[in-house]
C-alpha cells in the first residue's frame, strides 16, 4: 500500500481548510479531476472552525506542484504546504483483530509491547491490538501480527507536520 | 435627496436577497420562476429597479448573464429554481467557468427539512456544480444569507473571476431574519490580491531586450484587467509581436503592423510562422491550452524563454513550464514592467521583416470563384458596414473560427464566444444578454443553423424584451465544423452531420415575431444587410452559404503548428 508508486510522484499536504460541510468534497474533487490519486487522507478539527487535512496523493504523469496549487485555489482552503521533502514527522494509528487463544495471550502480550503495540480489548480467541507510530513501524508491526491470523484491519492514514514551523 | 436607509431591517430571506442584488448594484436578472424559487419571485414587483428577462429555458438565462457580463464586465445574474431548473444551467456555468466570466446564480432549494430526501424537484445542486463554478454555497440558515450573497459577489468578480452558485431553500427564503449586509468578507482562504508576486518584472525586461526573436501572446485576461493599452505601449516600445489566443481577440488592433492576429491551431499561418520560430514567448492572460499549443511536444520548438504572466498561480507550469513566472493581473503586472523595458534594438528588424514576409506568404484567403455564396463575403461586408463598433456573438464552430478571423476587432467586450466550453448554443442568448447590458451598441449574432436550433427558443425574449438583435446565420446545412475535421482528419467518413432537414427559418422568424430575409447569392449580401440594419427589431438573415466552405488554416488533429494547411483550392 506505501510505496509501489515511484517516490517522486507521491506528494504528502498539509493542509487547514475552514471547517464547514463539502470542504473534503471539494478537496477530493479538485484532486480526482486532475487525475490524482489520493493514497490517504485524515482530518480532524484543529481550532475552532478550522481543520487539518493530511492528505498523500499520487500526482501521476502531471506534474507535482500541480496539485498543491490546484488545492490552494479552493475558497475554503486556508494554507497548503507541500511537506513531501521537508524533515517531517508522521504517524499512523492501526488496530488489528488477531487470533490469539487465552493460553498463548502473555508471549503475545510481551512480543508485541517490545513494538509499542498494545492490547485494548480481549474477548474470546481473539485481541484487539493498537499501535500509533510512523507508517514504515506501522507495516512492520503488522508483518508480525499476520503469522497469529489478522481476521480484522482498520488504519488511519498518516497524519504529518513538519519538525520545524520556520521554512 | 435620497433617504438613507437603515443598514439593518427585518424581512423575509426573499427580500434580503433582492436587497442584496440592489446593493450590489445590480439592475438586471436572467431567470425563470418554479416551485421553490416562488417566494422570490413573489417579492420582485416590489423591487422595481431590477429588471427581470424570463427567459424560455434556464440554459438562456445562464448564456444571457454571460453574454451580459461580457459586454459589460458587470456580473451577470440568474435566478432558477431548484432540480431541473438548476440543473439547465450547468452547461451555462461551465461555459462562464471555462472563460472566467463573473456571474452569480440564485438558486431555490427545496425546503431543509426535505433536503437529502428526493423531495420533488430535488437535486444535489451544489455537487452538480461543484466542478463548474468557481464557488458555491447552499444556505440552510437565515443568519447566513446576506453574507453568503455578498461572498458570491466578491468571489465572482475579484482575483480570476468566474461563477458562482447560491442555492437557498424555500423555508429559508420564507423565514424572517435581520438584513444586515456586510460590507468586507471574511475569507481567509480566499486573498487574490496578497498572491500577486511581481518580483520577476525585472528580469522580464532584461529576457525582453536580449531577445532576437520575441513573441508576446496574450489571451482573455487582458481584457479582463483591461490592459489593452499597456499592452499597446509595452508592443510599441519594445518592438515586439503580438498575437492573441480566440478569447484574446480585441486585446491588441488587428490592423497594427505588429499584430500576429490569432494563434492557435485556426490561427494566422504568419503568427505560427512566428511562434514556431520565436526563441522567447511571453503569454500574457493565458491558459496556453491544447487548442493555442496543437501538439504540445511541438510547439514553440526554437523557444528557450518562456515567460508567463496570469493571475491564476495553478495556470503557472499546468501546461506549459515557464523560465519566468509573473503572478499577477495582467495589468498590473504589464504597468510594473513598462518603466523597466528598453526600446527595440535594430537588430530586431530582421525579425520583424522576416514575419513581414511570412504575412505575404501566407495571407488569410478563402475560395471565391465557385458560384456559391462564401462566409467571408458576408463578414467582410458586415465589417464594412460596422466598423468594429458593434459587438458580435458567434457561436461555435466554422462560424465562430470564420468571425474570428475575418473581422478586425479593436477592444474588449466587442467579439464574445464560447471559447473554452465550446458550447453550441450560446450566440443567440448571449448577444441577447450582450444587447440587454449595452443597448447603445449594435449586437449581432453569426451562428451556424446546428447551434441556432440549439436555443432558437429565446427568440421570444427578443421580442419581449424588445431587443434589437440581428442574427446572420451561415447556413450551410450541416455540422461544418465536425462535417470538415470528417472529411479531412477522419478519411471522408461524413457521419450524422447532415442538416438539410432543418426549419424554413423565415417562417420561423415570423412564428416567433422576427423579420427576416434569405441570402442565395453573392450580389443580394447588401440588399439583406441593409433591410436588417433599416428594420427595428430582431432580424435574421438565413445566408444559404458554401456547403463545402471549410475553416482555413488548420492545423491536423494531433499535428504541431508547423503542419497548418491552407485553403487549397484557387482563389
Amino acid at each position: 500500500m506505501t510505496s509501489e508508486v515511484p517516490n517522486g510522484r507521491v506528494r504528502v499536504l498539509s493542509l487547514v481548510v475552514e471547517d464547514h460541510p463539502g470542504v473534503l468534497e471539494r478537496v477530493a474533487s479538485q484532486v480526482r479531476r486532475r487525475g490524482f490519486n489520493i493514497q490517504s487522507l485524515t482530518v480532524g478539527p484543529v481550532a475552532a472552525g478550522r481543520s487539518r487535512m493530511t492528505v498523500t496523493v499520487d500526482a501521476g504523469h502531471a506534474e507535482v506542484d500541480q496539485v498543491a496549487k490546484q488545492v490552494d485555489k479552493l475558497v475554503e482552503v486556508i494554507e497548503v504546504q507541500d511537506i513531501t521533502d521537508d524533515p517531517i514527522v508522521s504517524r499512523e494509528l492501526m488496530m488489528a483483530r488477531v487470533d490469539v487463544p487465552a493460553h498463548a495471550r502473555e508471549g503475545f502480550v510481551a512480543r508485541i509491547s517490545k513494538y509499542g503495540g498494545q492490547v485494548i480489548d480481549a474477548t474470546g480467541d481473539s485481541v484487539v491490538v493498537e499501535l500509533s507510530a510512523a507508517p514504515d513501524r506501522v507495516e512492520g508491526f503488522l508483518a508480525l501480527l499476520r503469522p497469529y491470523g489478522v481476521s480484522e484491519l482498520a488504519r488511519s492514514g498518516p497524519v504529518a507536520m513538519r519538525r520545524s514551523s520556520s521554512r | 435627496m435620497i433617504e438613507a436607509r437603515p443598514l439593518t431591517r427585518v424581512m423575509t430571506g426573499a427580500d434580503m436577497i433582492l436587497a442584496a442584488l440592489e446593493r450590489e448594484g445590480v439592475d438586471v436578472v436572467f431567470g425563470y420562476p418554479g416551485g421553490a424559487n416562488l417566494p422570490i419571485y413573489q417579492r420582485l414587483p416590489e423591487h422595481p429597479a431590477i429588471r427581470h428577462v424570463l427567459v424560455r429555458h434556464e440554459q438562456g438565462a445562464a448564456h444571457m448573464a454571460d453574454g451580459y457580463a461580457r459586454a459589460t464586465g458587470k456580473p451577470g445574474v440568474v435566478f432558477a429554481t431548484s432540480g431541473p431548473g438548476a440543473l439547465n444551467l450547468v452547461t451555462g456555468l461551465a461555459t462562464a467557468f471555462m472563460d472566467s466570466v463573473p456571474m452569480v446564480a440564485i438558486t431555490g432549494q427545496v425546503n431543509t427539512s426535505v433536503v437529502g430526501r428526493d423531495a420533488f424537484q430535488e437535486s444535489d445542486v451544489i455537487g452538480c456544480t461543484l466542478p463548474v463554478t468557481k464557488h458555491n454555497y447552499l444556505v440552510t440558515r437565515i443568519e447566513d444569507l446576506p453574507g453568503a450573497i455578498r461572498k458570491a459577489f466578491h468571489i465572482a468578480t475579484t482575483g480570476r473571476p468566474g461563477p458562482v452558485l447560491v442555492d437557498v431553500c424555500k423555508d429559508i427564503q420564507q423565514a424572517s431574519g435581520v438584513f444586515e449586509y456586510p460590507e468586507a468578507v471574511d475569507l481567509p482562504g480566499y486573498r487574490p490580491a496578497l498572491e500577486a508576486d511581481l518580483s520577476a518584472v525585472g528580469l522580464v525586461a532584461k529576457k525582453l531586450a536580449a531577445a532576437e526573436r520575441p513573441v508576446i501572446l496574450v489571451g482573455h485576461g487582458v481584457l479582463l484587467s483591461g490592459a489593452e493599452a499597456e499592452l499597446l505601449e509595452l508592443a510599441e516600445r519594445t518592438g515586439i509581436p503580438v498575437g492573441t489566443t480566440l478569447l484574446g481577440i480585441g486585446a491588441f488592433p488587428t490592423v497594427h503592423p505588429l499584430s500576429l492576429h490569432m494563434t492557435g491551431f485556426m490561427g494566422t499561418g504568419w503568427c505560427l510562422r512566428a511562434v514556431q520560430n520565436a526563441d522567447l514567448l511571453m503569454m500574457v492572460g493565458m491558459r496556453v491550452d491544447d487548442r493555442v499549443t496543437a501538439k504540445l511536444d511541438e510547439w514553440a520548438p526554437r523557444a528557450t524563454t518562456f515567460i508567463h504572466v496570469d493571475i491564476d498561480q495553478s495556470e503557472m507550469g499546468k501546461n506549459v513550464r515557464p523560465h519566468i513566472e509573473v503572478v499577477a493581473d495582467a495589468r498590473r503586472a504589464l504597468q510594473a514592467l513598462l518603466p523597466l523595458v528598453e526600446p527595440a534594438p535594430e537588430s530586431r528588424r530582421a525579425w520583424l521583416t522576416q514575419i513581414e514576409a511570412w504575412r505575404e506568404e501566407h495571407p488569410l484567403r478563402y475560395r471565391k470563384s465557385n458560384g456559391h455564396l462564401q462566409p467571408q463575403d458576408v463578414l467582410l461586408e458586415m465589417y464594412r458596414r460596422c466598423r468594429s463598433e458593434a459587438i458580435v456573438v458567434a457561436d461555435v464552430g466554422q462560424n465562430q473560427i470564420w468571425a474570428a478571423l475575418w473581422w478586425q476587432f479593436r477592444g474588449p467586450g466587442l467579439f464574445i464566444n464560447s471559447g473554452g466550453a465550446g458550447t453550441m448554443g450560446f450566440a443567440l442568448p448571449a448577444a441577447l444578454g450582450a444587447k440587454v447590458g449595452r443597448p447603445d451598441k449594435a449586437v449581432w449574432c453569426v451562428a451556424g443553423e446546428g447551434g441556432f436550433v440549439m436555443t432558437a427558443q429565446e427568440m421570444s425574449v427578443a421580442v419581449e424584451q424588445n431587443l434589437d438583435v440581428k442574427v446572420v446565420l451561415l447556413n450551410n446545412f450541416s455540422l461544418g465544423m465536425v462535417r470538415q475535421f470528417q472529411d479531412d482528419f477522419y478519411g471522408g467518413v461524413r457521419s450524422q452531420v447532415d442538416l438539410t432537414v432543418m426549419p424554413d427559418f423565415l417562417k420561423l422568424a415570423d412564428a416567433y415575431g422576427w423579420k427576416g430575409t434569405r441570402v442565395e447569392r453573392p450580389e443580394e449580401i447588401a440588399a439583406a444587410f441593409d433591410a436588417a440594419e433599416q428594420t427595428p427589431g430582431p432580424f435574421l438573415i438565413d445566408f444559404r452559404i458554401d456547403p463545402e466552405a471549410n475553416v482555413y488554416p488548420i492545423v491536423p488533429l494531433g499535428k504541431g503548428l508547423d503542419h497548418f494547411q491552407e485553403e487549397p483550392y484557387d482563389i
